[in-house]
């Protein structure tokens, strides 16, 4: 809530534009106006680190009108959401290790091989692109909209990623996401494919069907699929933990409907697919975009700068290298770069462990033909270590242009909190080693057991050994990791949920929670990233602060851009594509044809 | 690829390429531009002025065969991050060519110009990257070439040693601006024809090559219009 004695925002002292609530955003911005030369003394808000959501929040606070100087204690963009080369995570581990990130990071283990060396190794640090917090973009979201609206999607290339695998019995079963694949699918039983057509239906329009769900609103979502819709185990861990990307069995019901409906609603947005990731690297990558926008947008940038102190009686920020700057508004504070002798940096209860790997294998073997991503779930109890939580891992190869040809990236975590997170995160790294060199085993023409020779010196293929289980063929190749990094980070956000705003209240300005010698009297925290591994949060994060700063969330990148071309066009089909009741319509069709089982129908079946 | 051949009507090839503008701050950099895109007023004008960078669009004369060649310019500008060394890694990301603007009356600018162009070959993978050393304000010595403080010869073999293309221009008046992108524009041609003819060939073939999803085309049901 607003205090009454609050200073009028940015936008209440704005003059009111005619006719108009949108802004207006000159021809050649940012190139007609040269911006001045040296470092103003006097700005609206300062923002302190470049991760992803303070970055949305520079940009929107840009184009909206307030003077923006933006800095990052680091040489580089990103902060606790950077895509970092390997020379710069051997950095940050340092750093964690020396304890410069307190609360945010601990337990930083890093192994780097010699082939990733400068000069030396048949790799360059710079080579790969490593992601802190890796995350996949839902097609229709939030964040997808704002990098439309704000033109940031033009400094960036996006690819789609299709293939969504739940580890079972040892195996990877690919995830049957879409209609035409579940009623493709030669190893669902009719009743089977019937039953999960009527949950698809369900879940598209979920909220106005209570009298389903509100039995099972404080129940896991598992027993409502069991018993209302007849579900089998194997599809209903794809819908939790794949499609739902749930934690653990005792998610609740309304959560999971939301998080279900997200993945097929985002799918055919843009073709047969529900999420997308962007190229050279994720969060970094994307705060990189919304950083060079809010510059655009007449924002100052500089890295290599740090806050020491900010005074909320005079409003004035120091700078460690001496400098300061007068505040009229707000400064917002990442938890990474809380100045020395803070007093008010939140907590951060939540652990998410992360396991980082390098591995040199294409994993081609996991990825939809033409794409190079991949994401494989661990559910509840399918690995060695008994893990009562998800493990999450995705995949980037090379054509994600993070890593060179012949290599791929591996990002492992789990919410599992303690000890046993490490655990489980080695366990279902050591399943994904046996099922890459399972499925690529391209040693298996050079066994000489399976591979004869005919008198000709043509090459015979010794079927008796080949038809052998390849879940008892040992293979004799070993994966060779390039890298693997082991960390700790720690957020407030608990898992499942999004950034709660009350978050951002307990330092407001008011004098009696002003803590005597601190050193972040009065400023806003952002929160850490989120265990979420889709950017959903963002977006919410960035609003909550806007608002905060502004006084309303009214104009949140409400641009208006004068050239009016394609791009305006476009942003017209996009919101018209994404509607709901579309879906719902196709559904319904689907499960019509689902029921009379004729196969020449399959084609027209849309999600 | 590092560039893009985005379309062939008739015999009209259109090729895109990134450029980037690289000095210190108040050399004149955007003003360059600037007087470019607002100058080009002939029948390839297609200038999309957005927040994301211009576009500008020129005809090559190099091309002398029956097709002709249209060379897309989409300029990035520093929006001010390079003031305190804050270029982000995508700023430099796959450019083909870049301006390394200098002023003819500040001696120290052309100093500042050597470390960008240091800067740039570290930064681009390519090595074909086409860099354009730029004087600029040469109106500032006309009748008054006391004004002028660095002599136009050291910079022009700084340029050859370096081998970067040379002019010196004005943008208060714009003398020499359009002969910069016109040259870069042929050279970029020169060097990057062969690849495109490749990659031209490579497409009819087989397009294994993964292909970026364009996000302000949603496909409606569609599966084929996500890719362009």
């Amino acid at each position: 809530m607003l205090s009454p004695e609050r200073r009028p925002s940015m936008a209440e002292r704005r003059p009111v534009l005619s006719n108009s609530s949108s802004i207006v955003v000159p021809h050649l911005a940012g190139i007609e106006d040269p911006l001045p030369d040296s470092t103003p003394d006097k700005v609206d808000v300062l923002i302190v680190g470049t991760g992803m959501v303070e970055s949305v929040l520079a940009a929107a606070l840009s184009w909206q009108g307030s003077k923006v100087l933006h800095i990052d204690k680091n040489d580089h963009y990103g902060d606790s959401s950077a895509t970092m080369t390997v020379d710069q995570i051997k950095r940050w581990v340092n750093q964690v290790n020396e304890g410069e990130y307190p609360k945010c990071y601990s337990n930083a283990k890093l192994y780097v091989s010699t082939s990733i060396e400068n000069g030396r190794g048949r790799f360059a640090s710079r080579d790969f692109g490593l992601d802190l917090a890796p995350k996949i973009l839902f097609a229709k979201s939030d964040l997808l909209s704002v990098l439309v609206n704000s033109r940031v999607h033009q400094y960036l290339e996006f690819q789609s990623l299709s293939s969504f695998h739940t580890y079972e019995n040892d195996s990877f079963e690919k995830l049957t996401n879409t209609k035409q694949e579940i009623f493709t699918d030669q190893n669902l039983p009719l009743m089977t494919k019937r039953n999960l057509m009527k949950f698809i239906k369900f879940v598209l329009n979920w909220e106005e069907q209570p009298e389903i769900w509100e039995p099972y609103s404080n129940r896991p979502i598992g027993d409502m699929l069991v018993e209302k819709f007849k579900l089998d185990k194997p599809q209903v861990f794809e819908l939790m933990f794949s499609i739902g990307l749930c934690y653990n069995m005792h998610t609740k019901t309304p959560e999971v409907l939301q998080r279900i409906r997200r993945y097929l609603s985002s799918f055919d947005v843009y073709g047969p697919f529900s999420v997308l990731y962007s190229k050279y690297g994720g969060p970094g990558e994307l705060s990189q975009g919304f950083c060079r926008s809010a510059a655009v947008g007449g924002a100052m940038y500089k890295l290599n700068e740090s806050l020491a102190s900010y005074d909320p009686s005079s409003k004035i920020a120091y700078f460690n290298d001496g400098s300061k700057v007068s505040v009229t508004e707000k400064v917002v504070i990442s938890p990474t770069q809380a100045p020395k002798y803070n007093q008010n940096a939140p907590e951060q209860k939540y652990e998410i462990h992360r396991l980082t790997c390098i591995v040199e294998k294409s994993c081609e073997e996991w990825f939809t033909e033409g794409e190079s991503a991949a994401v494989v779930v661990f559910p509840p109890g399918s690995l060695k270590s008994g893990n009562q939580e998800v493990v999450q891992s995705f995949i980037l190869g090379s054509g994600s242009e993070t890593c060179p040809k012949g290599t791929s990236i591996w990002y492992l975590s789990t919410t599992q909190q303690g000890p046993r997170a490490e655990m489980d995160l080695d366990a279902a790294l050591e399943a994904m080693e046996a099922s890459i060199v399972r499925e690529s085993s391209s040693d298996l023409e050079n066994d000489e057991s399976i591979l004869r020779f005919g008198p000709n010196g043509e090459p015979v293929i010794n079927s008796v050994r080949l038809g052998q289980s390849f879940k008892e063929y040992v293979p004799r190749e070993k994966i060779q990791f390039l890298l693997k990094l082991y960390h700790i980070q720690y957020t407030s956000t608990p898992p499942f949920a999004v950034v709660d705003p009350s978050l951002f209240d307990i330092n407001r300005e008011d004098s009696e929670r002003l803590i005597p010698g601190a050193s972040d009297n009065g400023v806003l925290y952002t929160a850490m990233p989120s265990a979420e591994i889709s950017y959903d949060e963002v977006v919410t994060a960035a609003k909550v602060l806007y608002e905060k700063i502004v006084g309303s969330d009214d104009d949140f990148f409400d641009l208006d851009f004068e050239d009016g071309d394609d791009a305006a066009i476009s942003k017209t089909d996009f919101e018209n594509a994404i509607e709901d009741d579309e879906d719902d319509e196709d559904a319904e069709m689907s499960v019509g044809v689902g029921r009379s089982g004729t196969a020449e129908c399959i084609g027209e079946m849309e999600i | 690829m590092d560039c893009n051949s985005s379309g062939r009507s008739g015999n009209r090839v259109m090729l895109q390429f990134k450029l980037v503008l690289l000095g210190d701050s108040s050399v004149g950099k955007s003003s360059i531009v600037y007087r470019f895109v607002k100058d080009s007023f002939d029948e390839f004008r297609e200038s999309t002025i957005g927040a994301a960078f211009l576009s500008q669009t020129i005809k090559i004369s190099g091309s002398s065969e029956q097709s002709e060649t249209v060379i897309k310019f989409e300029i990035w500008d520093t929006a001010g991050q390079e003031r305190y060394k804050s270029l982000a890694p995508m700023y430099y990301r796959n450019a083909n060519a870049a301006l390394v603007v200098y002023d003819v009356t500040q001696q120290d600018s052309l100093t500042k110009a050597r470390a960008w162009v240091n800067e740039l070959k570290n930064k681009v993978g390519d090595e074909d990257l086409v860099i354009c050393l730029v004087g600029n304000k040469i109106d500032l010595c006309d009748g008054d070439e006391d004004k002028r403080a660095v002599e136009t010869g050291e910079a022009r073999d700084y340029a050859a040693e370096q081998s970067l293309l040379f002019y010196e221009v004005s943008a208060k008046t714009g003398s020499g601006v359009r002969q910069i992108f016109e040259s870069i524009g042929e050279k970029l041609y020169e060097t990057k024809k062969d690849e495109l003819a490749a990659a031209r060939n490579r497409q009819m073939g087989s397009s294994k090559d993964q292909v970026n999803v364009q996000l302000q085309r949603p496909s409606t049901n569609d599966p084929t219009s996500c890719c362009y």
